[in-house]
């Protein structure tokens, strides 16, 4: 397991130094505060979709709900709401829909894909209803400056998000190895037949953890709104395959109970790596989009292969 | 017996529509085995001891405790149930031995409310001497074990939440002669510690050599009692195929 | 033909057709029924285009499929008619359901040969296809050969009548009981001498093909080339066909459940827009009925277990 999270880091090393080697300025350092902020950005995004993944479900209203958070948020910031109020009711909000999502997959079977999906799709369409498609409001300017790629933070040359997140994936990797939620989390998804006979309540387990990716998610998508200055509901589109290539190439398994968090960090470093690279080199926006795709499955072939079918009887 | 001793008791559970109800007190420092052909109603009172599903009528009940509706329930009155299929319903793959071990009661080894790895190693380190568990390392996967040794660590995990009632289900199944040797001295020991065990096993033999008394099950309902000297082989197949024993 | 998980969405159909016969009869008159068909065609063809690779279980999913699609319809009326000037039939439909296939063989490939999972390797081919798709076809191109546009309205029957019998074809050939096996029980079918992956291989390689089909319909209704239509069917096609009972479990529903789930998706953007409902309106209702149905489903099955 280490050695592809080590794969990873080693993979966006390489590739930050071919960028380097290629791209004129690609190692300037307003280059590379750039890169952590979006690193950042996404690493946040997909550090709720990990915890879904390890429990062997998958969260494909991850970018909904940053739509949600990103628009909730100006909306009721742009008419007067305090803030940390507007906070609350976009955390009670979304932790309802992530509590649902995680009530009806484990409660009834259903699977995650196609739920988180349906309920995705029925926020985004509630929000923009409610904004009648077109959001208004902004974030606070301390939210702007804490994703600000100019930002500085004590003497280090990066806004706050960027040792915040680093911060928020040490927790969690202490969540995970040492708090019985994520030993329960790692049971569970490795093998959910056992789980019950080792006092494991998977119901409760799933309505935690779709909560805990929902929060992120919103959370997300208020980052966001600081970092582009407007709200916009499909703001979250780029992160609906971002946040699961992030995690698989991470080294985290779809079938669950296996990575972890320091593989998303790995996983957000190449894709955006990945991502800057293939900009700098001057390809159009269709032809990034495509080249990604191929180095998302060249990465993925080369160490996130599945095991054969016959190792498993 | 005296029946304060009792530490669980069967009260009219109906196995199946039509079955007679087994009625059925299990006492500290015996060891009783569930015997049967395949499907003959065995494990399914066995689970409904350990709260795992709802009998058609009657329940398993605790002395001054009331009725078992759940695990959970059984587990907070020190009822441990240790599953037959080990690969389906017992280990993790993914995880570790000692992991493997802590899982049911990840919470034990809390300090400042988070998992004292250290801890969890000396909680395991006494089931590793009891049991003679043979693992590489404590923190090796528990695929790297043998089938003998992941039954025990699985045994260790439901002995760590301090039972008074165990019931296994074919505890012994898979399990190489050595282990097996070593099993049944586990076994009785903790009867003579008090512990009450209870026992579904495919293997006559280890009836016949291990329990102080035997139900038979034919048909979903107990077809004979058997107790010391009446544990002979030639009485336990014949119950099991429907002749008087 | 039709199973117990389908009976949630034929429900609705009778309803959505209960709801459209109140409210506007007109609609219902046998004389748009060709033109209803001929709108719902694609739909009803990317439905049955994801569904194969659902049956085979094991996490079996085409994503890419909305892309797949696009990328066809740009290189029919991009490629072949506008820049190499073919436009006969019988160069055409081959070639779409040819491209097809292929694509949907490099999909099977890299899911059961290379072993990445579905969901991330077909993930990996949207983002390939849809950004050829945009380098090939930077804007949308009309020049749609007329034969293929007269088979936008009623005779939009005539493939989707193809698709239905050769599906009924392939339902006697043992293909079809290797891969609802598969889908049911992968260990088991392996055991049992079913060549899994070469089954989960063809089951791309079918919904590849399908989805060839899929796009000749697409290109007929909208008459042009648009490299901007193909990402958004994706969800709309996996939406449909798990409303309509296709599991993603895998070994559950089959040609008519995606069809049928792909009817009742069309009928309910037509009944909300019948009724000048905001498209916002639509998407909750369309989110929410999701929900619903595979919960249905799933609560119907467990109360048939028990």
């Amino acid at each position: 397991m280490t050695r592809r999270i080590l794969a990873a880091f080693a993979m966006a090393a390489g590739l930050h130094l071919l960028g380097t080697l290629l791209i004129d300025g690609y190692s300037a350092p307003f280059a590379v505060r750039a890169l952590l902020v979006l690193a950042s950005l996404l690493a946040v995004a997909s550090f709720g979709q990990t915890l879904v993944v390890l429990l062997g479900g998958i969260d494909l209203s991850v970018p909904f709900l940053i739509g949600f958070g990103n628009v909730v948020a100006a909306q009721l910031y742009g008419q007067g709401m305090p803030f940390a109020l507007v906070c609350a009711i976009v955390a009670v909000l979304a932790a309802g829909l992530g509590a649902l999502n995680g009530l009806l997959s484990a409660g009834l079977a259903v699977h995650p894909l196609i739920l988180t999906l349906g309920s995705g799709t029925a926020v985004e369409g509630a929000v923009l209803l409610w904004t009648k498609g077109f959001p208004a409001g902004s974030a606070p300017q301390f939210v702007a400056d804490f994703v600000s790629i100019g930002g500085s933070v004590g003497g280090l040359p990066v806004p706050l998000l960027v040792p915040a997140t680093a911060v928020l994936a040490l927790l969690l990797m202490l969540l995970l190895a040492r708090s019985p939620f994520g030993q329960r989390l790692y049971a569970l998804g490795a093998n959910p037949a056992a789980a019950p006979y080792a006092l494991i309540r998977p119901v409760a387990m799933a309505m935690a953890t779709y909560t805990i990716s929902a929060l992120f998610a919103a959370g997300a998508g208020v980052l966001l709104l600081g970092f582009t200055g407007s709200a916009y509901a499909d703001v979250g589109q780029p992160y609906l395959f971002q946040s699961i290539a992030a995690v698989v190439i991470g080294g985290t398994a779809l079938t669950g109970g296996e990575g972890g968090i320091a593989g998303t960090v790995a996983g957000a470093l190449v894709l955006t790596e990945a991502n800057t690279l293939l900009i700098g080199l001057g390809l159009p926006p269709a032809s990034v989009e495509a080249a990604l795709g191929a180095v998302i499955l060249l990465l993925v072939s080369l160490y996130g292969r599945t095991p054969p079918l016959r190792a498993s009887i | 017996m005296p029946p304060d001793a009792a530490r669980l008791i069967a009260e009219g559970i109906v196995l199946a529509p039509g079955a007679a109800p087994v009625t059925e007190p299990f006492a500290a420092g015996e060891i009783v085995g569930l015997a049967g052909l395949d499907g003959h109603g065995q494990e399914t009172l066995l689970a409904a001891l350990a709260g795992l599903h709802a009998p058609l009528a009657g329940s398993a009940v605790v002395p001054q405790g009331g009725a078992i509706r759940s695990l959970r329930a059984a587990v907070r009155h020190g009822i441990a149930y240790l599953p037959r299929d080990r690969r389906t319903t017992g280990v993790f793959a993914t995880m570790s031995v000692v992991q493997n071990f802590a899982i049911a009661a990840p919470g034990r080894d809390r300090r400042f409310g988070l998992i004292d790895p250290a801890h969890r190693r000396r909680r395991f380190a006494a089931f590793r001497e009891a049991l003679s568990i043979v693992a590489p390392s404590d923190a090796a996967p528990i695929t790297a074990l043998s089938g003998g040794n992941q039954q025990k660590v699985l045994l260790a995990r439901v002995l760590a939440l301090d039972p008074r009632v165990l019931l296994l289900d074919d505890p012994t199944r898979g399990v190489d002669v050595r282990t097996r040797r070593l099993l049944y001295g586990v076994f009785r020991d903790l009867a003579s510690r008090g512990l009450a065990l209870v026992m579904v096993s495919t293997e006559i033999e280890e009836l016949e050599h291990l329990c102080d008394r035997v139900l038979v099950f034919r048909d979903q309902a107990v077809q004979a009692r058997l107790s010391r000297p009446d544990i002979t082989a030639e009485r336990i197949i014949a119950a099991m195929f429907g002749r008087a024993a | 033909m039709i199973g117990r998980e389908s009976r949630p969405a034929l429900v609705l159909l009778v309803l959505l057709i209960a709801v459209m016969a109140a409210l506007d009869p007109a609609r219902l008159a046998p004389r748009g029924w060709g033109t209803q068909l001929g709108l719902a065609a694609p739909l009803l063809c990317t439905a049955a285009a994801v569904m194969p690779a659902m049956l085979g279980g094991g996490g079996g999913i085409d994503v890419s499929i909305g892309p797949l699609i696009g990328f066809v319809n740009a290189v029919l009326v991009g490629v072949l008619v506008a820049k190499l000037g073919i436009a006969a039939p019988a160069v055409l439909v081959p070639a779409a359901l040819l491209l097809g296939a292929a694509l949907g063989a490099v999909n099977g490939l890299l899911a059961t040969v290379v072993r990445v999972q579905p969901i991330i390797a077909t993930l990996g081919t949207y983002l390939v296809l849809s950004g050829l798709t945009l380098t090939i076809l930077p804007a949308p191109v009309g020049g749609a050969p007329d034969w293929l546009r007269a088979l936008a309205g009623g005779r939009a029957l005539l493939p989707l009548a193809a698709l239905v019998l050769g599906w009924a074809a392939l339902r006697r050939t043992p293909f079809h009981g290797h891969l609802m096996a598969t889908g049911s029980d992968a260990r088991a079918a392996y055991s049992a001498g079913v060549p899994v992956a070469a089954v989960r291989f063809l089951s791309y390689v079918l919904g590849g093909a399908i989805a060839g089909l899929a796009a000749l319909m697409m290109t007929a209704l909208i008459g042009s080339a648009d490299p901007n239509i193909g990402p958004t069917l994706t969800l709309v096609a996996i939406s449909a066909a798990a409303l309509g009972g296709v599991g993603l479990a895998g070994g559950q529903g089959g040609l008519l459940a995606a069809l049928l789930g792909g009817a009742d998706i069309f009928l309910l953007q037509s009944v909300l827009t019948g009724f000048n409902v905001s498209p916002f309106v639509l998407q909750i209702a369309y989110g929410l009925i999701l929900v619903a149905s595979v919960s249905l489903n799933a609560a119907l099955r467990r109360s048939g277990r028990a």
